[in-house]
């Protein structure tokens, strides 16, 4: 029929689902995803579609449940610094709604035009505002989603303290749809800051930005956001900035909060860099929080990494990162190293070598380092999912518990939890 | 010679003599521990008969204090192949018998796994054994320019292996979250005696959030052996204010205007009458007794701009027919005068302790606008039961702790305490809010998790369980209602007035 049918087929990496299904309210989405379970059909959960190939590649034919027709306010109490929404709603619609209040959910997330906001927590997507305000895991309350059984599983639920039950909410976070279809999410919210601003500073070796980092780590002020850039990622931004074009390395360190804490802070960290160091406070700043997002999405790249590790060891990950002719963005105040293909290309060549010696140096930093995205052909030789650690096991088991018939997203996270029915 | 500790429990029947399954336990887990980290005297084993939640009572038949994670593991193995229960413990802190060793069994107590192996500043991390005591930890980084941000109220006595247990909260939640925002990482002992480790130093391992599931597990998982919890950096200082009002209402609509105006305290605590002159008789800290409820306001973070902040919230205190009383401005919160104000907060419940014999508190929330009706609801239940409720609470996050003062050798008061505060927790279901804040399901609360969940989900929750705990040996009877490997019961021990 229409173009916008067959797009929503697309499952990535060229794969396409056997039909679709758009259930407009959850007692819907619980029919549809225990009848194509019953029928033995594997089901692939698909938001806005701008994350299909973080992961791996769908394993077997499949139904697409496309959420998007889910994407009602079910409840927001502004008072409460809460919200209840269904999942298929972008974050874009989440935003302008929050908005309306003075309020916002403090997370970045890339295209938020089409990125659900289901979608967004099932891949346990963050950015630069990390930092400060924390990763998914932190802002979600409640959970309610839809298991291979067919059932509707809750967890959590609306008030900002709850211990009761086991935490569905964060176990749900970051499952990228192995253990169900996330329906319905309540998401903790906070008042939209009075102003940002950004202090950038230069470097040209990775060990000067190291140092910088470690004196931010100390510092007086209280950043939001740190964030360091190698000079391709930088490019990327396609900021137009009187900065120093000179540096290899860019650090922007980004501010939120009242007017009075920002403007002291702004000022008061340029003290501490010293060096090349410049103030962006006016109407940029907005574009350049936007175009931090984006990059982590790292639009056009084929491949991209993602390293967690401890924040001392960040600047020299990115190092040799760059070195291999990555571009790199660090959320670097929370260890997380991104690194992506620009348009100058990589060293392809040992490229498997030469991720796994990062990569070991990443798991030596406490940490691990994932290919959220290559070709097909070469995930199981990159080693998509990093180094196997000792509670994947644990997973396993739990994916085992909740999809009881092995039919969720098959092939999503097939290292860690195996790929689908018949194949635990 | 050791006694016997019950005649209730899971080795019930047996005389202590040499060749009993109690002794030979007892003598396997001294062989383990060392005999001067084993207790099994019955007048010893008293202590351990309940947690902060004196209502059920159950004597364990034996409590080993391990002090390594190997010791940990072979008791736990010990305990599979012996088919004995076990259940872990940290202060005994728990408000819902979280702790309690429902049918008896082995009792492990983690007091004794109290070192802070390991801080790191740059990286915002240490690494703790259970037992460490939270305030501990805390001194342990004063003057370092950060520090663990959880304070529950009793965290000069709740370890941080118990609040990792319980997910456990404070008054500082508001602005810095739950227990559970600041655990990076776990290492857990499998009652099948597995020693796995979860997260770690680094943030955002591949695969599913684990930490983020064993945090609030209630014991029901295993035995937590290590922690690895997240610093955060020192505020450069704040104000805390006590406002004063004439009425509960008007202190919550107060609440409201605070959070509409875009302002996010670092902590928002309200006391009710009754719990003012409680405090007051306790500490005089000048807490004026004629007021019908008083706020903790306390903001935090820059010097910068807090002026302005602090300016607003007074502004909005006296608009809503309040008076702000106090002000006090601080750089660190070692200062006396706020220390004295904290004091007389973290210690409310030791205050209600010189005006009755015994109280259960309860802990329930409600979001945040629904305050002044669950309220409402607290007073008329309290009258029409004839018990007397004090009421101080984590107001901020909605999250009430209505204290019901009784006699526990009165049985027909312990019924009605029993009652009153079912009906307070159903009205929190009803109001959309849930029955335990931070304190936990443990044993008082399984019957209301059918309420808060669907039969579906409470299923989803025992296949997690037996994800980790397959024979159900760890906290049995805890958590979940019925399931695997728990025994149905209506009440695990003898009743406090019994």
């Amino acid at each position: 029929m229409s173009e916008a049918l067959g797009a929503e087929l697309d499952l990535g990496y060229g794969r396409r689902g056997t039909r679709v299904v758009r259930p407009t309210s959850i007692a819907e989405l619980v029919e549809a995803v225990g009848t194509i379970a019953a029928g033995g059909e594997s089901i692939y959960p698909r938001g806005g579609g701008t994350a299909l190939e973080d992961g791996g590649a769908a394993e077997g034919p499949g139904v697409v449940v496309d959420t998007r027709g889910l994407n009602r306010v079910v409840d927001y109490p502004s008072g409460d610094m809460t919200i209840t929404v269904e999942a298929g709603m972008t974050m874009a619609r989440l935003g302008a709604t929050l908005a309306e209040w003075g309020q916002r959910l403090p997370l970045d997330a890339p295209q938020a035009e089409r990125a659900t906001v289901g979608g967004v927590f099932a891949c346990n997507h963050s950015g630069p505002r990390r930092f400060g305000w924390g990763r998914p895991r932190d802002l979600i309350l409640g959970v309610g989603f839809v298991t291979s059984d067919g059932e509707l599983i809750r967890g959590g639920g609306r008030v900002v303290k709850n211990v009761a039950g086991y935490d569905f909410p964060r176990l749900l976070t970051g499952s990228l749809g192995t253990l169900g279809v996330i329906a319905e999410l309540t998401l903790k919210v906070r008042p939209i800051p009075e102003d940002s601003a950004f202090v950038w500073a230069s470097y040209d070796r990775w060990e000067e930005a190291a140092t910088a980092l470690d004196r931010l780590n100390d510092s007086r002020t209280r950043p939001v956001a740190i964030e360091l850039l190698d000079r391709r990622a930088g490019r990327s931004l396609g900021l137009d900035w009187e900065g120093d074009p000179q540096g290899h390395w860019l650090l922007w360190v980004g501010y939120e909060g009242n007017r009075a804490a920002v403007a002291w802070q702004v000022e008061a960290v340029r003290g501490e860099l010293g060096g090349r160091t410049g103030v962006m406070a006016d109407e940029r700043v907005g574009r350049l929080w936007s175009g931090l997002n984006e990059l982590t999405a790292a639009p056009g790249s084929r491949r991209r990494l993602r390293a967690n590790v401890r924040p001392s060891a960040v600047a020299r990950l990115a190092g040799r990162l760059a070195e291999g002719g990555w571009a790199v963005q660090a959320h670097a105040g929370s260890g997380i190293v991104r690194a992506f293909e620009s348009l100058e290309g990589i060293e392809t060549r040992d490229l498997a070598a030469t991720i796994a010696a990062v990569r070991a140096d990443a798991v030596a930093s406490g940490g691990n380092l994932v290919v959220e995205s290559c070709g097909e052909e070469e995930a199981q030789e990159l080693g998509q999912w990093g180094a196997p650690r000792g509670d994947w096991e644990l997973m396993r088991r739990i994916r085992q518990a909740l999809d009881r018939r092995g039919l969720m997203n098959p092939g999503r996270m097939p290292d860690i939890v195996g790929v689908g029915s018949g194949r635990f | 010679m050791i006694a016997r500790a019950s005649n209730r429990n899971v080795l019930m029947g047996e005389t202590m003599s040499v060749g009993s399954p109690v002794t030979a336990l007892c003598s396997e887990l001294e062989r383990i521990v060392g005999p001067e980290n084993v207790i099994a005297h019955r007048d010893e084993l008293l202590v351990y008969e309940c947690d902060g939640y004196v209502i059920e009572k159950s004597v364990p038949d034996v409590v080993v204090f391990p002090t390594s994670t190997e010791q940990v593991v072979e008791v736990v193995r010990l305990c599979g192949s012996r088919g004995v229960p076990f259940v872990p413990r940290g202060a005994g802190t728990s408000l819902a018998g979280g702790t309690l060793a429902v049918g008896g069994g082995v009792m492990v107590s983690l007091t004794r796994m109290k070192r802070i192996l390991e801080i790191n500043l740059r990286d915002r991390y240490a690494v703790v054994e259970p037992g460490v005591v939270n305030v501990w930890l805390n001194r342990a980084l004063a003057g370092t320019g950060f520090h663990y941000a959880p304070d529950p109220s009793s965290q000069g006595a709740c370890t941080i292996g118990g609040n990792v247990a319980t997910n456990s909260g404070g008054p500082h939640t508001l602005k810095y979250g739950v227990t559970v925002n600041h655990v990076l990482g776990v290492e857990l002992v499998l009652p099948d005696g597995q020693v796995v480790q979860t997260g770690g130093v680094a943030e955002d391992d591949p695969g599913y959030d684990l930490t983020g599931l064993v945090v609030g597990n209630e014991g029901t998982f295993g035995i937590v052996t290590k922690v690895i919890v997240r610093l955060t950096r020192d505020p450069e200082g704040g104000r805390t204010f006590l406002g004063i009002f004439d009425t509960v209402d008007q202190a919550a609509s107060a609440i409201s205007g605070i959070i509409a105006a875009g302002i996010v305290p670092a902590a928002l605590e309200m006391l009710d009458q009754l719990m003012i002159r409680a405090v007051e008789e306790a500490f005089h800290f000048g807490f004026p007794t004629e007021a019908g409820a008083v706020l903790i306001i306390e903001t935090d973070g820059l010097e910068a701009g807090q002026e302005a902040e602090a300016e607003a919230i007074e502004r909005i205190v006296e608009a809503h027919g309040g008076q702000v009383r106090k002000r006090i401005p601080w750089r660190t919160r070692k200062e006396p005068e706020y220390v004295a104000i904290w004091k007389s907060r973290k210690s409310a419940f030791g205050a209600i302790g010189r005006i009755s014999p015994t109280f259960c508190t309860q802990d329930g929330v409600v979001p945040r606008t629904r305050l002044p009706e669950i309220m409402r609801v607290i007073a008329e239940v309290g009258a029409r039961y004839g018990i007397r409720i004090a009421n101080v609470f984590h107001a901020g996050d909605g999250n009430i702790h209505p204290i019901l003062l009784f006699d526990e050798r009165d049985p027909d008061q312990v019924r009605r305490v029993l009652e009153a505060s079912h009906e307070i927790l159903d009205a929190c279901i009803r109001l959309g809010g849930s029955v335990t804040g931070e304190h936990g399901i443990g044993v008082e609360k399984m019957s209301f998790m059918p309420r808060l969940f669907t039969a579906e989900s409470l299923a989803a929750m025992g296949r997690i369980r037996s994800v980790f705990n397959p024979e159900g040996r760890c906290s049995p009877g805890k958590l979940l209602p019925g399931g695997a490997g728990c025994i149905e019961r209506k009440t695990p021990g003898r009743k406090a007035s019994a």
